[in-house]
């Protein structure tokens, strides 16, 4: 009984995987350079690299988080006191929120006003962030008062 | 991920004909003059004089700048420009490739600081591939990275400008993008900020010009703030001023979505234990779209589908209907039956999308009995009334009757006195 749930993890639920344009409150929009997720300025002939953030609702406060069709997924991964953000090669639409192996690519998310914020729940206090300079790539951070640090996003929806 | 149209010949002439360059990582130049624009290919590995380095192709980031303008371009096969340029364990070298225009090594306008390559300023003839080689410990990669050098002017900026987005009827920044080389403490002089000819950001209007971090602020932002925008950085350079100028085209976002509404069930649902229950749970989206919306039940914390593997408490199919231009979304919970087990459990309603989520909770209690004791002794109550009515009849008859005979006797025994006495 208990695998017949776990093999349907979202049953009859009319889950989709959500795609969204992202872009920090900075303006800065996220696209791939070597195998990793970067923050920048975008001019016109380059907005075809523009990465939509795929997400995909677990319950009201937490999501799973991937770009490519949910083909790519971002975790917290911790190795001694370093924590990074990394991307992994699963489908979004694998993962399930009962395995505590997936938690790393669980990140609660919380609104305030038009923006949006994503914390990793495997590493608590870890927040989804991009720093002020352009180019530079998508990170983790736990301080919220750097202000070199932008942990704030807008989304939409992505037609 | 990198596209490969570079081609082999290119690869040759443009690795073996650069000198080896020294820890200090100086501009070199590679002085060919060919017809049409040469590119070595990605998968090439260059074995000229500067040993062995592949070449990972043209970098798929453009970058487009202005004539006349300080262009600076970094090196892509770094990770992190913060990070690597504190790192003293790479060198990297940079190549101009192009068929358009030689530039005479060591000339001053072409430097290179911080691993970047600096063009100061850009003239249209800079347009062209331009090569960084990063060279490691134990290995060295090469990248092309096309610049394209534009005249300032209206035709160009559809191409030229960076695309941003504020929200209708919400405050919102402009940033003046990539300029980040020409802050303050490297020579940055100052934003400012134009839309068409109209300097921006004066006293008391909608746009406020935060120059220390180069946004533009504008003020409930309002459908003709639509358009194009540009930011003017004034940068001196050894004693030279230059002026760096971006185009941003905003673009506006209408926020569709609004905060989802539970408007069902009630708190508490009144059932009766054995029997068959549905609870809708209904949401009022407003003008949002169903599509975002995701609407689920739980129990104790817990999916239907796992807390009742047995499926005697469901989900029903999901419903969406809009009603007088307001969206609506309805998901039932079917109970089959209703068991005591029900009463104390911990049921909710959530619904979540891009704005936020809103749970309710909702407790089934047992609905009271049809059985009542009025209903019950409603008909003996009559009986004991129709009983108690006859008693009642039959006493006040019989009260009558003997009221009349008293009554007649004793009219009888006064007519017999009467006659006595007549």
């Amino acid at each position: 009984m208990a695998s017949e749930a776990a093999s349907r993890p979202f049953g009859r639920r009319p889950y989709k995987m959500q795609s969204f344009r992202i872009w920090d409150i900075n303006q800065k929009t996220f696209y791939l350079r070597n195998d990793q997720l970067v923050a920048g300025y975008l001019q016109m002939p380059n907005t075809k690299l523009e990465e939509k953030i795929d997400m995909v609702p677990i319950d009201p406060h937490t999501v799973f988080l991937g770009i490519h069709k949910g083909k790519l997924c971002l975790s917290c991964v911790k190795s001694g006191d370093d924590i990074r953000l990394q991307l992994e090669a699963v489908d979004i639409t694998d993962l399930s929120k009962n395995k505590e192996q997936n938690k790393r690519f669980t990140f609660i998310r919380s609104e305030s006003g038009l923006t949006i914020s994503f914390q990793s729940a495997a590493c608590p206090g870890w927040f989804l962030c991009t720093v002020v300079e352009a180019d530079q790539p998508v990170r983790l951070t736990n301080n919220l008062e750097d202000s070199g640090m932008i942990t704030k996003f807008y989304l939409q929806e992505d037609k | 991920m990198l596209s490969c149209r570079m081609r082999p010949a290119g690869c040759h002439i443009s690795t073996s004909c650069f000198p080896r360059k020294l820890w200090g990582a100086a501009f070199i130049l590679c002085t060919l003059v060919m017809g049409v624009p040469a590119f070595p290919t990605p998968s090439a590995e260059s074995t000229g004089a500067t040993g062995n380095c592949s070449f990972r192709g043209k970098y798929f980031k453009e970058e487009l700048r202005l004539e006349g303008e300080p262009v600076v371009l970094r090196c892509p096969l770094l990770r992190s420009y913060l990070e690597d340029s504190a790192n003293p364990q790479h060198l990297v070298t940079w190549h101009e490739n192009s068929s358009a225009q030689l530039i005479p090594v060591g000339e001053p306008r072409v430097q290179t600081k911080d691993d970047a390559l600096w063009i100061l300023p850009a003239v249209r003839g800079d347009s062209g591939m331009y090569i960084c080689r990063l060279r490691e410990a134990s290995h060295c990669e090469e990248i092309a990275i096309e610049l394209k050098i534009f005249e300032d002017a209206e035709a160009v900026l559809s191409l030229i400008s960076y695309p941003q987005t504020l929200t209708l009827g919400a405050d919102g920044m402009l940033m003046c993008p990539d300029t980040q080389d020409f802050s303050q403490d490297k020579g940055g002089m100052g934003v400012w900020w134009y839309k068409g000819p109209v300097l921006l950001g004066g006293a008391g209007g909608r746009f406020h010009n935060v120059e220390e971090k180069r946004r533009l602020l504008i003020v409930n932002v309002s459908m003709e703030d639509a358009g194009y925008y540009r930011c003017v950085l004034a940068f001196v350079h050894e004693g030279r001023q230059f002026n760096v100028t971006r185009h941003v085209r905003l673009r506006l976002h209408k926020q569709t979505d609004t905060v989802p509404v539970i408007i069902s069930p009630l708190d508490t649902i009144s059932a009766s234990l054995g029997s068959r229950l549905t609870i809708p749970c209904k949401v009022s989206l407003g003008t949002s779209t169903p599509l975002t919306t995701s609407l689920w039940w739980i129990a104790n914390f817990t999916q239907i589908d796992s807390a009742y593997p047995g499926g005697r408490v469901t989900e029903g199919p999901r419903g969406e209907y809009s009603a007088n231009g307001e969206n609506f979304v309805e998901v039932p919970l079917n109970f089959d039956p209703v068991i005591r087990e029900d009463l104390s459990t911990d049921f909710r309603c959530i619904v979540s999308n891009t704005l936020g989520f809103q749970t309710l909770r909702t407790t089934v209690k047992e609905a009271p009995s049809t059985f009542s004791w009025g209903v019950a002794l409603a008909p003996l109550t009559l009986v004991l009334l129709v009983l108690g009515g006859i008693c009642l009849h039959k006493q006040w008859k019989r009260r009558a009757g003997k009221a009349y005979r008293l009554t007649t006797l004793r009219t009888g025994f006064q007519n017999f006195h009467s006659i006595p006495e007549k």
